[in-house]
């Protein structure tokens, strides 16, 4: 393999990281953390696409205002829908994926209703970056980046800041977390409005390089589902390694072998880690711990 | 009086293997209701001929819908995969169909898709449950499964992907499985328009009295003892692991019956890899939520009566159908979290209870395990 | 427009209580006891209904779903050509009603939707289905009732089958055009990216036989899963091959990231296809120059020159102002209504036998791509087929105009005329290089 393809498959491997990533990353805070189900995950992907292409179209906004725009929306989207349903839903595991299952047609549908069957597209900025007979896209690269970004954001958000730990307290214990003072309440929706602005990051990321239409949600749902589940319960250690895992098989199996058997790959790979892992990535790192701790 | 006393100890020694605390309803009342709708089910054929090829499709999805409601709601296993033994029968059923041929085709097509569909259940129970694979990991896990058969399936439209003459048609899907009778030589049964009505209603009906007596019996407090505390069931000396197999294995039985029955009333044997989308995985589910899960019968009229309600949407040609059923899905989760089972278990009881003071109180009506609002979160 | 179709449905359901009375004096005078179902139907077997019932036809397409982009034009073009025939007096002298329920791209529904239409409905003529699956899904039903059905999708090709009329371009027709035209153009090195099923699997047979043909090759061929829709791998081995020009049937919204994404990696080989365009009207959706030097095989599309499509776009637009796109199949749609027509007519009669044999004798219309036959022995159409380029501010420009017949299904000895049939026939079985 010359040094070219080595490069090529980087940047392979790159590009999935990023797009596995970032489909999981606010599912991982919402059904990771706060045990909703959301099969309208893809819907709140959904949201951000669409605010982000409508307010660049509509309005004429720059594309990295309108992607603001777009987390934005997708945020208030988050709050409102946290306030009517989701909070009825809380430790109703099961019961949230039949509700969201039902919103999630209800969004489809509605955006099909109110603004047809695709949207103009939005070109992709900053082309490609060359390398001998080969390019590949910036805008995808920078994407990686941005992945990584959102990863340590949440990290010293989640595990730095005073508001990180009284979340985390409020999913943990919620009745202690009270009795120490933390609106509880409040707790739930500030956790479920950065998932949800996450989400919609995702959507206004991805809408420059897809086409946007009513079903443009749906592509991120498998591999959101499949990443946060391989993850385990550690939002940040678990989306980054099973991230990494996932899209280090994919996009080696599809550069050797083809697309198909890339797609085949990544899936038989989380059937056969969920079973040699019960409890993800997460659990798996927290037995070597214990183990360790216990050994010394 | 002592006619009417003897008459009462047979139809409660009948009753007796069909009851217990872990059906609703457990009372006269219920049963005549209930012989009430078997009638008219039967009668459905001379009474209404258009509705006939509706309801036998989707009492054909029943059975997919019974078998989640008894992993799910009796053992607790939240399988979103269901359909991949619904799917797997019905191709299993197509193979052997195409390649012998006939009513013996057919025949042998059932008994190789009910094994097939068994088996495959059976080896990834084990593969599951003996990993320590639990809770919200087996119902992803059980839907990957699912997807990756309809990627695969999807790509075999090449004339090298065909076992004897049953070419499998990728994404087109695969004709052509004989599904106009079933026997063998000179018998045979004719599995087309009533006929076939009829076969899947009376299947229907045995397989819900069959649950019924099954969940009531010691294996079904097992099951349920599984499901409300695996860890502690397992301390008094049950082997869960086990008990979650064989669960799991009979309702992957269950699943694929319903695929085979899917295949006799499919026109021309036909089928495709739409049945494991993930649209198609996802119906068990919604039907087991909406009838109410722990409920045989109400997850049964919810499949009926969903899928009937979709279909009739859809004829509308209305723009807001999808909108229309989404919205039911949400408000039903929101108002009652059980399910409607649950609920019309109650308000049956209250206008009973309200319409005659006389009526003796059935201590075992107030089910144990009609679930209330916290119960129902696990 | 919520308004007008409203008015629609009320005109279609007073209709519908005047077929219940008709039927039932229909009943009343045959009493053999066959029917009453009390869904409106009599419970004949067939849809070989006579000419004293309203005539009626059912439009089955995806107005939600996967495959509403494509499939609600399909339906407004037939609404109207329905609706113009109606204003022009009828079919015989009778206006013609429309069952046309929305199948939301789902295969299961189709078969239940078909059946009803077939039996319940009784309708006259059938037209179904975007996807070759949904072709394949209700084809069984279609044949046990032996219904008139008019499939409109350009499509892999093949289907042989004595009540079907597959009326879309073939991947024959389609890559006939636009494979020899860009082997002239750029030279013989192509290389395949397709859908990774049915259709995608069989065009790609396809431009390997017209390679051979026209003494090309096909360096590589990469088929895509449905749901792929990042192609940075893809790229780059298209880059490491560096091909004449490419050749893409890829399908549906995921595939349709690959024109960006290529436009975006710079990659700047020209790309022919049959699928692009003229369905999914990306040269309007994408920002350009996603599509730049691209070349797609089509019997119509909106753009193409001339009074007598001029005139049909406009009233398409005047009777659907907010319609996104008229495509290929809206047009294949509304010239088989018309021909459907046609057939009646010549035979007096709306029996489906009668009507088929009437197809089957032989029959031109005057369509909006150019006056095109139905080739009786196959069920297809001869159609006018062009190539259509995109430049890199996505103007549409054509070329290359030719009158290409349904060859393959000759090749391979359908006659429908002579011997009944109900297949699919595949390249693979006839061509050495399929």
């Amino acid at each position: 393999m010359d040094p070219y393809q080595l490069l090529n498959l980087l940047f392979q491997f790159l590009d999935s990281f990023a797009v596995i990533v970032l489909a999981a990353v606010g599912l991982a805070i919402i059904f990771g953390m706060m045990g909703i189900i959301n099969l309208a995950h893809g819907e709140f992907i959904l949201v951000g696409a669409y605010a982000t292409v409508l307010s660049y179209h509509r309005i004429g906004l720059p594309l990295v205002v309108a992607m603001l725009v777009g987390v934005a929306i997708t945020t208030v989207y988050g709050v409102v829908l946290e306030r009517l349903i989701v909070r009825h839903l809380y430790d109703r595991l099961l019961d949230s994926m039949v509700a969201t299952w039902g919103i999630s047609l209800i969004m489809i549908q509605g955006v099909r209703i109110l603004w047809g069957n695709s949207l103009d597209g939005v070109g992709t900025p900053f082309g490609s970056v060359s390398y001998g007979p080969y390019s590949y896209s910036t805008y995808r690269l920078v994407l990686a980046g941005i992945a990584v970004g959102v990863l340590i954001g949440l990290y010293v958000l989640f595990a730095r800041t005073d508001f990180g730990m009284r979340a985390r307290a409020t999913i943990q214990d919620k009745e202690t977390a009270r009795s120490m003072g933390v609106d509880t309440d409040r707790m739930y929706l500030s956790t479920f409005a950065i998932g949800s602005a996450l989400a919609g990051l995702t959507g206004a990321l991805y809408a420059p390089t897809r086409s946007v239409g009513p079903e443009f949600g749906q592509e991120y749902v498998v591999e959101a589902f499949v990443t946060v589940v391989v993850g385990g319960a550690s939002v940040i250690v678990g989306t980054s390694m099973a991230g990494g895992l996932l899209a280090l098989v994919k996009s080696g199996a599809t550069n050797q072998w083809g697309q198909f058997i890339g797609l085949a790959a990544m899936l038989v790979t989380a059937i056969v880690a969920i079973r040699l892992m019960p409890d993800g990535i997460t659990g798996l790192l927290e037995d070597w711990r214990r183990a360790r701790r216990e050994s010394e | 009086m002592s006619a009417d006393s003897a008459l009462e100890t047979i139809t409660a020694r009948v009753r007796s293997p069909f009851e217990g605390p872990n059906t609703t309803g457990n009372s006269n009342a219920f049963w005549t209701a209930f012989v009430l709708a078997v009638v008219g089910l039967f009668l459905v054929p001379a009474v209404s001929p258009g509705h006939v090829s509706d309801l036998t499709l989707f009492m054909s999805y029943a059975f997919l819908a019974l078998s989640l409601c008894f992993i799910w709601g009796y053992c607790g296993i939240l399988s979103f995969g269901q359909v991949a033994f619904f799917g797997v029968a019905g191709y299993t059923f197509g193979i052997v169909g195409i390649n012998v041929g006939a009513e013996t085709g057919a025949l042998l097509g059932v008994v190789a898709a009910l094994f097939v569909a068994t088996l495959f259940a059976a080896a990834l129970g084990y593969f599951m449950f003996y990993g320590g694979v639990r809770d919200v990991y087996v119902t992803i896990m059980t839907l990957v499964v699912a997807l990756v058969l309809n990627t695969f399936m999807g790509q075999t439209a090449g004339s090298e992907w065909a076992i004897g003459d049953a070419r499998l048609g990728g994404f087109n899907g695969m004709v052509g499985a004989p599904n106009r009778a079933i026997g063998t030589g000179s018998v045979a049964i004719d599995m087309t328009g009533d006929g076939l009505y009829y076969v899947v209603l009376a299947l229907l009906i045995a397989t819900y009295l069959g649950l019924r007596a099954l969940v009531n019996s010691r294996f079904g407090y097992a099951m349920v003892a599984t499901r409300e505390d695996e860890d502690r069931t397992a301390m008094f000396g049950y082997n869960t692991k086990f008990i979650k197999l064989a669960v799991f294995t009979f309702g992957g039985t269950l699943a694929g019956l319903s695929g085979v029955l899917f295949m006799f009333w499919s026109p021309g044997g036909y089928i495709n890899p739409d049945v494991f989308g993930i649209t198609a995985a996802a119906m068990p589910v919604i039907w087991a939520s909406i009838g109410g899960r722990t409920s045989l019968l109400g997850t049964t009229t919810a499949a009926v009566a969903l899928q009937y309600l979709d279909q009739r949407l859809a004829a509308s040609g209305s723009e807001y159908a999808l909108v229309v059923i989404g919205a039911l899905l949400l408000f039903v989760i929101l108002v009652m979290p059980a399910g409607v089972a649950p609920y019309a278990e109650r308000a049956v009881d209250w206008i009973r209870d309200g319409v005659s003071a006389k009526l003796r109180g059935d201590p075992e009506s107030e089910n144990e395990n009609a679930p209330s609002n916290s119960e129902v979160t696990k | 427009m919520s308004d007008r179709r409203l008015s629609r449905r009320r005109a279609l359901a007073t209709g519908l209580s005047g077929v219940g009375l008709a039927l039932a004096g229909c009943l009343a005078e045959e009493g053999d006891g066959n029917g009453g179902n009390g869904d409106g139907g009599n419970g004949e077997t067939t849809g070989t209904t006579g000419g004293d019932d309203a005539p009626k036809i059912a439009v089955l397409e995806d107005r939600s779903g996967n495959f509403a982009l494509n499939g609600t034009a399909k339906w407004q073009a037939s609404l109207l050509a329905v609706e113009e025939i109606n204003a022009d007096g009828g079919v015989l002298g009778e206006e013609i009603e429309v069952y046309d329920p929305d199948p939301q791209s789902d295969n299961q529904r189709y078969v239940e939707l078909t059946q009803e239409a077939i039996v319940d409905e009784e309708v006259d003529a059938l037209w179904a289905g975007y996807s070759s699956a949904t072709r394949e899904a209700i084809r069984p039903t279609v044949n046990q009732h032996d219904q008139l059905y008019f499939y409109t999708t350009q499509y892999e090709g093949g289907v042989c089958d004595e009540t079907t009329f597959a009326v879309g371009a073939t991947a024959r027709q389609q890559l006939g055009a636009v494979v020899p035209y860009l082997i002239e153009e750029y030279g013989p090195r192509i290389y395949t990216v397709a859908a990774d099923y049915n259709f995608g699997q069989l065009s790609g047979d396809w431009v390997r036989i017209l390679a051979e043909e026209h003494d090309a090759e096909v360096v590589d061929e990469e088929y895509i899963p449905l749901d792929v829709s990042d192609f940075g791998s893809t790229i780059n081995n298209i880059q490491g091959e560096d091909p004449d020009f490419i050749m893409s049937m890829l399908v549906g919204e995921s595939h349709t990231a690959f024109y960006e994404q290529r436009a975006n990696t710079g990659l700047d080989i020209p790309i022919g296809s049959s699928t692009t365009m003229a369905q999914g009207y990306e040269h309007r959706r994408l920002d350009p120059p996603a599509l730049t030097d691209m070349y797609v095989g089509v019997n119509y599309m909106e753009e193409i020159t001339g009074e007598r499509n001029e005139d049909f776009v406009d009233r398409f637009y005047e009777e659907w102002p907010d319609a996104e796109y008229l495509n290929q199949e809206a047009q294949n749609n509304y010239f088989s209504v018309y021909m459907w027509k046609e057939a009646v007519e010549r035979a007096g009669t709306f029996d489906q036998e009668a009507v088929i044999e009437e197809l089957e004798a032989g029959i031109e219309v005057e369509a909006p791509e150019g006056d095109i036959e139905l080739d009786p022995a196959t069920h297809h159409m001869t159609h006018h087929m062009r190539v259509g380029h995109a430049d890199e501010n996505h103007e549409v420009t054509f070329s290359e105009e030719q009158y290409i017949e349904p060859s393959f299904l000759h090749e391979v000895g359908c006659d429908l005329t002579e011997e009944s049939e109900q297949t699919q026939y595949e390249p693979g079985e006839y061509y050495d290089e399929a």
